[in-house]
């Protein structure tokens, strides 16, 4: 049976075609899942309501657009949904830069002295900095650098332009960097600290 | 070119291909260099994680539950249902039942043990509450490789590339926990790459049939 099949004989209310689909496209759908809300329960009730909500509407889908766009649209509507009513306010997808937290200015992130993440960063500590990402940020990032969508695909599927998601994926990019760094300089003060103590120099 | 200008270029198009122009500011500015060398490792890494990750089987049975339940569609074939069920019954309860059941009990106890007690002292550490989970995911792995998918299906490619990634999340994972015993998160994400570790063996298991 092919993807074209099956969505044929789903919109006839066929059961194995149900399944066909689940099958093909679920495990890309619960890796979504699960990135955005961060924990598997969620993740899975998530998907769960996703899927439905596909299978019902399955009928009007007409292939404007492909039709794992269409699925993950709807996922992303719907963890976006969720992370809303959970946690308000949630980032929008216009985020903008925010200022630095100690000048109030705009925080300057290309050209501004650091330290070098080569070597550091490990899928550990990234996929732990993900977490920390605002929700629209991190649906651009997971979907562009880690699931390997294309800018207009992801404008189709979060409803924004080419534009907007390339901007989004620059600012989540430049704010992972943050943050990694972060980790970084903080593994570097445990490091300190525990040479301390081994040495009897305790503060 | 300034660095506001090419922090503009990175906005608009990405890190590559820049122009004559930007590289010739990359070659002149230390800080902008360094810009898109973190960048390029980020994205990097970011390609190593799964795009795909299993997900427990009790998500579609809700599914085809809930789907049945509202009329969304006819109801799921109960012949054939029954004819896998009696026909894979034993296999399924050696293969997936049993093995998911005890793995599931030990990964709760490994994680109570974990949340009550942090451990703190070098012996604790070394008391490795992981130990009955990686062997029993060890032995399911060595029974897999004796029945060795032969297919070259697509999806069993698919759970094998998924399968070689976990692993080498887990083992990201345990040396971030040997390195920093007390994280919690890292301690996390290992009892969940366990879990799906467990739940694609068990989903290889069931395509490669019994181990007769």
């Amino acid at each position: 049976m092919t993807e074209a099949d099956a969505i044929r004989l789903a919109q006839a209310g066929d059961a194995a075609a149900f399944e066909f689909l689940y099958r093909l496209h679920g495990r890309r759908v619960y890796a979504l899942c699960l990135r955005m809300v961060g924990n598997p329960s969620d993740a899975e009730d998530l998907m769960q309501e996703a899927f439905l909500q596909l299978f019902r509407k399955i009928g009007t889908f007409r292939g404007e657009s492909a039709f794992s766009t269409w699925l993950h649209r709807m996922t992303v509507n719907v963890v976006l949904m969720r992370l809303r009513k959970k946690t308000l306010p949630v980032a929008s997808l216009e985020e903008t830069t925010e200022p630095d937290e100690e000048t109030g200015g705009p925080r300057k992130d290309v050209g501004a002295p650091d330290l070098l993440l080569t070597g550091a960063v490990d899928r550990v500590n990234l996929e732990r900095s993900i977490e920390k990402l605002p929700p629209g940020y991190r649906t651009v990032f997971v979907l562009h650098d880690v699931q390997g969508y294309e800018h207009n695909e992801i404008a189709d599927i979060m409803g924004c332009s080419v534009g907007n998601s390339k901007s989004q994926l620059h600012k989540a990019r430049t704010r992972l960097r943050d943050l990694l760094q972060e980790e970084v300089r903080q593994q570097a003060r445990n490091d300190r600290q525990v040479a301390k103590t081994s040495t009897g120099q305790s503060d | 070119m300034q660095c506001s200008e090419l922090e503009l270029v990175f906005e608009q198009e990405g890190l590559a291909p820049l122009s004559a122009e930007a590289r010739q500011h990359l070659s002149q500015c230390s800080a902008c260099k360094h810009f898109v060398e973190d960048v390029t490792t980020i994205v990097a890494v970011a390609h190593e994680l799964p795009a795909e990750i299993e997900p427990p089987e009790h998500v579609w049975v809700s599914i085809r539950e809930q789907l049945v339940l509202e009329g969304t569609v006819r109801e799921f074939s109960k012949g054939k249902q029954a004819a896998s069920w009696w026909q894979t019954f034993g296999e399924l309860f050696r293969n997936r039942v049993l093995a998911t059941a005890t793995l599931a009990a030990v990964l709760v106890v490994a994680g109570l043990s974990l949340s009550r007690t942090p451990p703190e002292t070098p012996s604790e550490i070394q008391n490795d509450p992981y130990s009955s989970t990686v062997s029993l995911l060890s032995a399911q792995e060595h029974d897999l490789a004796n029945m060795q998918l032969a297919s070259t299906s697509a999806v069993d490619t698919s759970l094998r590339q998924n399968l070689q990634q976990v692993n080498d999340f887990i083992a990201d994972c345990e040396r971030h926990a040997k390195e920093e015993p007390s994280d919690e998160l890292t301690r996390e994400y290992l009892t969940n790459a366990y879990q799906q570790k467990a739940a694609l063996l068990s989903a290889m298991m069931d395509r490669g049939g019994s181990l007769n």
